[in-house]
């Protein structure tokens, strides 16, 4: 995306009033024994809300809500591939644009891709890969663009899980719907589909964590994972089971999700 | 990404090896290449480190700089990191061919050290919310061959151990200024405490089996590798699955406990050798580039 | 009637025994599983099992394939070779562009050395043509018009009136009638439409 200069701009450094707050009003959200916000327990995930086709121009497109969390996905192609220079031209390319929206964040972000964006587009580049059939596509790519609209938390997980969604409803071949879910881990309490603030808090704890899973729940595959933080391995293995689990519950939504649009696309073929 | 191309025949070779715990080279499925460490390479920096794993090269060069602590965390230093993917290592990293592995690569050790217990950053703190010093951690790739990001974690764990930030003063004027003092002593300076900078493990699935260390052939007969970063204590700091392909469940389990094994055993005889290397002093015989 | 059964990717739909994997489907560890999102169809064909396919609203995107006939329409020509983008692939439209390339030696089968690419194809023209290769690194798809079927369709005169081939090589307008060279495709009947 070109820089827009006719775009005022602030001074160059600025820093949202927001970031200078107490910390301590922040850690207490997740060390506090409390309960969440919306008297949800520790192993739920938030209420899901997926639609797909809604992007008309696309091939396929997806949105999701999780709480807060505003995810939006389009996908284009299989359409001739850019780059000519890959060494395996047997089977198509899959290429993944995660884009956070400026506003998403507490902290206004660039337009211009940053490296966490593109280290995310790369996550979920390796997350969707294996779920999809891209030997199908020789010498064509197909195109992932997610843009997060709103971002309270884990959504890297959500933003998988819409993607598949949009691929799902783009008729690309794939081996398995994949799903994502996020869990935050602080000492021995495991919170699921963890929201800004609890994704975001800072612990000193010895034994805390982010964990991200993506899933292939027919094949049971795992086919992302990422963790951060400092965790001792029991309760990583813990974590990616616990997610496992979290991912299993967004599935029925999602399938609905989609077998809604392809009714709503088209009434069922002539039986013969 | 360097690979090689490897023939159908020569991939079920390796498989069917890696099955029976014998690699192409003679190796058990977690043991590493013979490895060469030696620091204090470059005497422009602030520490350096050479790592050979293999015929993998790598070196760090870490410069500390001061700059303005992060307005979240007032009263700590942060890490740079930047690796450059040289076009020495492989013609495709001519111009700008190498930028995707750099940033993939760079991406991951923010990962690895984002956590509060890998280095005391508090130590970086110079004056709180004011000055901090800013470690930026530079890392050549000289030669490419598999498993870099294991060669990369040591050679800054390394590079780290050997750094020396001199020593500053805050002196504070009549008027509530303040003034930044630098020791005249060159000795006078500051080590860091290394002992929490976890050490990557890669491992590679092969068949139904897991690699330690793999070689780019190697590499190139496996889906999915997944990337652990393990401290001394064996904390995982770091999980990363990488590559196109799938794991199930299980064969995850089962590598992240191999990773902690083989990543914890990393550490001691990597603080031993390095402890050893500095006692020896000026004595020590440089061996340099051409080794 | 019970309403048609609907799957999304990955779902199993029956053992490898019940079935053939149609379109839409692949088998694993002797199960068929879906891998489009779509209505389930049975259909017996014969053989002694029926096909198990998952259709879409849409015909599922095809691509260019070796062997394919495609529809492509001429963007330019050299002394080399003409280039084209595909439209078609036999009769499904492509929604996105797709470009090819026509050597000079693959524009018929016979006297290939004689072969003038400006005397074949003209920018413009709507070619039938074979898909040879998927091309490599450098080049696209790579195509041939060397069968008595495949070659210029359509094609306008310099007057802009659209031709009528007179020969296996040229073309007339009707309006000047001047006479052009080209590919001429002898179109078989049964792809004429009335």
């Amino acid at each position: 995306m070109p820089v827009d200069n006719k775009r005022v701009r602030g001074p160059e450094i600025s820093q949202s009033p927001l970031l200078f707050l107490p910390p301590d009003s922040q850690i207490s959200k997740v060390s506090s024994s409390s309960g969440r916000q919306g008297a949800r327990g520790n192993g739920d995930i938030r209420p899901l809300f997926a639609r797909c086709g809604l992007v008309s121009q696309a091939k396929g497109s997806a949105y999701l809500e999780a709480g807060n969390t505003k995810i939006i996905c389009s996908v284009y192609g299989p359409r001739e591939t850019e780059r000519k220079d890959e060494t395996d031209m047997k089977s198509g390319r899959l290429v993944c644009d995660f884009r956070l929206a400026p506003f998403s964040c507490p902290k206004r972000g660039a337009w211009i891709q940053n490296a966490e964006e593109r280290d995310l587009s790369t996550a979920l580049a390796e997350s969707l890969q294996p779920g999809a059939c891209l030997h199908r596509y020789p010498r064509a790519q197909v195109d992932v663009n997610v843009v997060v609209l709103e971002n309270d938390g884990s959504a890297l997980a959500h933003a998988v899980t819409c993607a598949s969604m949009a691929l799902a409803d783009a008729g690309i071949e794939m081996y398995d719907t994949v799903l994502g879910c996020a869990l935050r881990q602080d000492e021995e309490r495991c919170l699921v589909d963890p929201d800004l603030a609890e994704e975001r808090a800072e612990s000193s704890a010895e034994n805390q964590g982010r964990v991200v899973v993506a899933l292939l729940p027919n094949l049971n595959q795992i086919s992302g994972l990422q963790a951060d933080g400092e965790m001792r391995e029991d309760s990583l293995t813990a974590a990616v089971r616990t997610c496992v689990e979290g991912c299993h519950r967004l599935y029925p939504v999602v399938q609905q999700a989609i077998l809604r649009a392809v009714k709503k696309k088209a009434a069922p073929p002539p039986e013969k | 990404m360097a690979t090689v191309q490897v023939g159908e025949a020569e991939k079920v070779y390796i498989m069917h090896g890696v099955r029976d715990d014998l690699r192409v080279d003679g190796r058990g499925c977690e043991d590493y290449r013979h490895m060469e460490i030696e620091t204090d390479v470059v005497s422009n920096t602030d520490g350096s480190a050479k790592v050979s794993l293999g015929q993998t090269d790598i070196l760090v060069g870490i410069k500390a700089e001061i700059g303005k602590p992060k307005p979240m965390v007032p009263d700590e230093g942060y890490l740079e990191f930047f690796v450059d993917c040289s076009a020495n290592a492989t013609p495709e990293f001519e111009g700008r061919g190498g930028e995707e592995l750099g940033v993939e690569l760079s991406n991951n050790l923010y990962k690895v050290f984002n956590n509060k217990h890998s280095l005391d950053l508090r130590s970086l703190c110079i004056c709180p919310g004011e000055h901090c010093w800013v470690l930026y951690v530079d890392v050549l790739l000289l030669q490419c061959d598999g498993n870099l990001f294991d060669a990369m974690s040591i050679a800054i764990k390394a590079a780290l151990f050997n750094t020396r930030i001199p020593k500053v003063h805050i002196s504070e004027d009549e008027e509530g200024g303040k003034e930044i003092e630098l020791s005249d002593d060159p000795y006078d300076c500051m080590r860091l405490n290394v002992e929490n900078v976890p050490c990557i493990v890669t491992l590679c699935k092969i068949g139904h089996r897991h690699v330690v260390d793999a070689t780019l052939l190697e590499k190139a007969c496996s889906v999915a590798s997944l990337l652990i970063s393990v401290t001394h204590k064996g904390t995982v700091t770091c999980v990363r699955k990488l590559g196109g392909g799938s794991l199930d469940p299980d064969s995850i389990f089962e590598m992240t406990e191999t990773g902690k094994r083989v990543g914890k055993m990393v550490h001691a005889p990597l603080m031993e050798l390095l402890q050893k290397e500095e006692s020896l002093g000026r004595e020590r015989t440089k061996v340099g580039f051409l080794a | 009637m019970s309403p048609m059964k609907l799957c999304v990717p990955g779902e199993r739909l029956c053992s490898v025994e019940d079935c053939i994997p149609g379109t839409g489907t692949y088998p694993r560890h002797g199960s068929i599983f879906a891998s489009l999102a779509g209505y389930v169809l049975r259909r017996n064909e014969g053989e002694e099992l029926p096909i198990i396919s998952v259709v879409r609203e849409t015909e599922a995107q095809l691509l260019p394939d070796v062997g394919a006939i495609v529809t492509c329409k001429v963007t330019s020509i050299n002394p080399r070779f003409a280039k084209v983008h595909i439209l078609y692939v036999g009769s499904t439209p492509l929604k996105d562009r797709f470009r090819g390339t026509i050597r000079k030696e693959d524009v018929r089968a016979t006297e290939k050395d004689k072969v003038e690419t400006y005397k074949s194809f003209r920018p413009g023209d709507i070619v039938l043509a074979k898909v040879i290769s998927l091309g490599d690194v450098q080049s696209n798809y790579l195509l041939t018009t060397a069968e008595n079927e495949l070659g210029v369709v359509v094609a306008h005169s310099e007057a802009g009136v659209q031709m009528v081939p007179i020969s296996w090589c040229e073309m007339q307008c009707p309006r000047t009638h001047n006479k052009e060279f080209r590919k001429v495709a002898r179109v078989q009947p049964e792809y004429l439409q009335a």
